[in-house]
């Protein structure tokens, strides 16, 4: 078992995926599923707010553009939520121009990971993120 | 931490946005903006010549065959940007250098000392040292997002920390 995906609270740390793309929610979940990461899905904005709002997860990874709520919006509406303001949220898009990057991080989330997915450098993400949430 | 509003800053004229993993090194006078989270971004000029540039790395150190070709790697990005400023004509000796972003806590209480971003901070505060070239200026660390802005002929920087706009309730 990989050590790492355990929160230092000793429980296995769940990372929420939002992702309006099944093969995202496939193929991301199954990184995460290797690395023995506890793995819940959404498929779009207003649906990741419920999860993240019910579930707690210790991190979540957000799309940007999805139907009903787009990631932006549900960033900002998970940050209002008095528990999830100290949930590491990570963009995961292919949207990299500066102004869309910019309103990403005004949003409230913490970090960026573009697509196409690089397996290391996405994992670093994740577990450096792990680590620093309550 | 060189931080100046954005009115004060002089605008040379041409601009470029730093994706992760590329680099601007340039004699001519440019505007130089990226945005950072975990990443780090290394600003280097020659003060003398005006010739100067930035690289925007994605983690500290790459060692697979193929991380070596790659400036999303520090270990590569920075070697890489001082090489393209030497050949530029820029002198190593005098080069100095700015380090903007590695974010690395959400907490603030719980620093992330294995985070990738503290990790980031680390490799180029390593690599510059190596290479006797100093820090005059650095803004690291922290849970939010940077804009950076860098004039590469003066090596004006102006670093912004993005805050999230407040939720409604």
């Amino acid at each position: 078992m990989n050590e790492s995906a355990n929160t230092d609270k000793g429980h296995r740390a769940t990372v929420l995926v939002v992702d309006d793309s099944k093969t995202i929610l496939v193929a991301v979940g199954q990184i995460l599923q290797q690395e023995n990461y506890k793995v819940l899905t959404a498929s779009n904005g207003e649906e990741g707010v419920e999860k993240a709002e019910a579930e707690h997860p210790d991190l979540i990874l957000m799309d940007i553009e999805m139907p009903i709520m787009n990631g932006y919006q549900a960033v900002q509406t998970i940050r209002a939520s008095e528990q999830l303001q100290e949930t590491p949220i990570i963009m995961i898009t292919t949207r990299n121009a500066l102004e869309d990057v910019e309103k990403g991080y005004m949003s409230g989330c913490n970090d960026y990971v573009f697509k196409p997915v690089n397996t290391h450098e996405f994992l670093e993400k994740v577990r450096s993120w792990l680590e620093t949430a309550e | 931490m060189t931080s100046q509003p954005a009115k004060n800053i002089q605008d040379p004229g041409r601009k470029e946005y730093l994706h992760g993993g590329q680099i601007v090194a340039t004699k001519e006078p440019t505007q130089i903006t990226s945005i950072l989270g975990s990443c780090i971004a290394v600003c280097l000029w020659d003060p003398r010549l005006g010739i100067g540039g930035m690289n925007h790395y994605l983690l500290p150190f790459g060692h697979r065959h193929e991380d070596l070709k790659s400036a999303r790697y520090g270990n590569v990005a920075i070697p890489m940007l001082i090489e393209q400023l030497v050949d530029l004509g820029a002198n190593v000796k005098r080069l100095q250098a700015k380090v903007f972003g590695g974010a690395s806590s959400i907490n603030p209480g719980k620093p992330g000392v294995h985070h990738v971003g503290a990790r980031n901070a680390e490799a180029a505060q390593e690599l510059l040292l190596e290479r006797r070239i100093p820090i005059v200026s650095h803004d690291t660390g922290g849970a939010n997002g940077r804009k950076v802005i860098f004039h590469t002929n003066t090596g004006e920087a102006w670093v912004r920390l993005i805050q999230a706009n407040k939720p409604e309730k």
